[in-house]
């Protein structure tokens, strides 16, 4: 069974129900309409984009060519990320890239290789969604877990120099902001997984029943997902404080101010 | 002037500026082993950072420390501050009860060593006028006098040849400012740097240092 395709006069309508949102904004003069004005356009314009890409993607099929767009999308990511934390990117952006591609990669190639058999680990079929659904969800970990771990640091700083002058090595003063970054981060995954489909019908089992698969199949792609979603969330906010940490802290163990956006006023 | 193994603490020639603004110039100190020194000086003007800077925790743009006879850098911050206890102005004890609080900095491989220290706890609490009932509350719930004896108290059992004291009694009453102004006077082994604006309470110190900004200092 082959999913009905949407034409281009129907997806149209679809941009009718936006009249419920936009009667809510305007009713309620909520000042976010030039916001989700410009957010439904380049919503629109990237996924285009991104549509024509991949097909040439899917088409192609090409070990090299699939790499590249992990890399292109954990390049987006690592910005991305840089940018919410309020962090320079030039002092972050390579740490945070190598965690962000480790962190996807692994869970990626095991779910490919290990669970799916695939021949070809990096199949587009298998390694562009469920690569791009590990790295959705790493991203929001990372701003939340990233931004929390040196925040907190910034803030609660009379509590970190203390453990410095307690005698304490660099890793064992930044232990307990770790765990709480750590905790922040995954706080979500932990509460999606224990609620997922009583609350919400998961993106990828929709998407796997749409393709006109068998709910129970679904499901088993679905827990897959969640699994390895969780494993790329976990590794991805703890090395990605780790190796940040090297470039945001001097020899000294403190926290260099140049690594905020803000200089750390 | 004492060799450099007679110092505990020394500062040349140092010099801080905060947000473009000199603060001090020139600021050089000598605390000779086993010496009680009291900085004073206006507010703002520099003499909480010069303690930071004798644990790393502060650079100078210019001029050096040196602690036990020791040149602070990079490499040797880690092992000098194992040489000192640090009380700082209204002290961060973080979150948990006050055994965890006390408890932590024993954790740590540097003081694993020292977690028999923690059998004087209770005397420690007794002499500054804590209730064991204390030790299983949180700390959130504590007072500022009751964070700052905690603190001491850490930095009393993590025993330190060198005490580098922030305004150690801003929350302390007067029998309790008594009783750590005896203390310290008591323990003759200890280098104390501290830096108050209650005189009072220190008259026991060495030498009082005062800091007007713009190059003051002195040697104990």
């Amino acid at each position: 069974m082959n999913i009905q395709d949407i034409a281009l006069w129907q997806l149209a309508l679809a941009y009718l129900l936006l009249a419920l949102p936009l009667g809510v904004i305007l009713w309620y003069k909520i000042p976010i309409l030039g916001r989700t004005t410009l957010a439904l356009v380049r919503m629109t314009v990237q996924l285009v984009f991104v549509g024509l890409y991949l097909q040439v993607i899917f088409e192609r099929n090409n070990v090299w060519l699939n790499l590249g767009w992990l890399i292109v999308m954990v390049t987006v990511a690592d910005v991305s990320v840089a940018r919410s934390c309020e962090l320079r990117l030039a002092r972050i952006a390579l740490p945070l890239f190598a965690a962000l591609l480790l962190g996807t990669a692994a869970p990626m190639l095991i779910f490919t290789g290990l669970i799916l058999r695939c021949d070809n680990l990096m199949d587009a079929q298998y390694a562009i969604p469920i690569g791009g659904m590990i790295l959705g969800n790493c991203l929001r970990a990372d701003i939340v877990g990233i931004r929390t771990f040196y925040n907190s640091i910034r803030t609660s700083e009379k509590l970190y120099h203390n453990a410095l002058a307690q005698g304490a090595l660099l890793h064992e003063a930044v232990r307990p902001f770790i765990t709480e970054a750590c905790q922040a981060a995954m706080a979500p995954a932990v509460a999606t997984m224990a609620t997922i489909g009583l609350v919400s019908l998961p993106g990828m089992m929709t998407g796997v029943i749409l393709g006109g698969a068998d709910p129970m199949t679904a499901i088993k792609y679905q827990i897959a997902i969640m699994i390895a979603i969780f494993s790329g969330t976990a590794v991805t906010v703890a090395l990605g404080i780790r190796m940040t940490m090297r470039s945001a802290f001097d020899h000294y163990g403190v926290l260099k101010g140049s690594v905020f956006r803000d200089g750390g006023n | 002037m004492a060799g450099s193994d007679d110092i505990a603490l020394r500062a040349e020639n140092l010099s801080l500026a905060f947000e473009g603004k000199t603060l001090l110039e020139g600021f050089s100190l000598d605390v000779p082993v086993g010496r009680k020194v009291l900085m004073t000086g206006p507010s703002g003007c520099g003499k909480s950072t010069i303690l930071k800077c004798f644990l790393g925790l502060a650079t100078a743009p210019t001029g050096s420390v040196a602690v036990a006879g020791r040149l602070l850098t990079a490499t040797t911050v880690w092992s000098l501050r194992r040489q000192i206890a640090y009380v700082t102005q209204e002290p961060d004890l973080g979150t948990g009860t006050v055994r965890q609080v006390v408890d932590r900095p024993f954790h740590y491989r540097a003081n694993v060593h020292l977690r028999d220290n923690l059998g004087q706890l209770r005397e420690l609490m007794d002499l500054f006028s804590l209730g064991g009932e204390l030790l299983d509350k949180n700390v959130s719930k504590l007072s500022g006098g009751e964070k700052q004896r905690i603190a001491l108290i850490v930095a009393i059992l993590l025993d330190r040849p060198i005490l580098l004291l922030d305004e150690p009694t801003s929350a302390l009453d007067v029998r309790t400012r008594k009783t750590l102004g005896e203390y310290l006077h008591s323990r003759t082994d200890l280098t104390v740097l501290v830096v108050a604006h209650d005189t009072d309470t220190f008259t026991f110190a060495d030498n009082i240092v005062q800091i007007q900004g713009h190059g003051a200092g002195g040697s104990a």
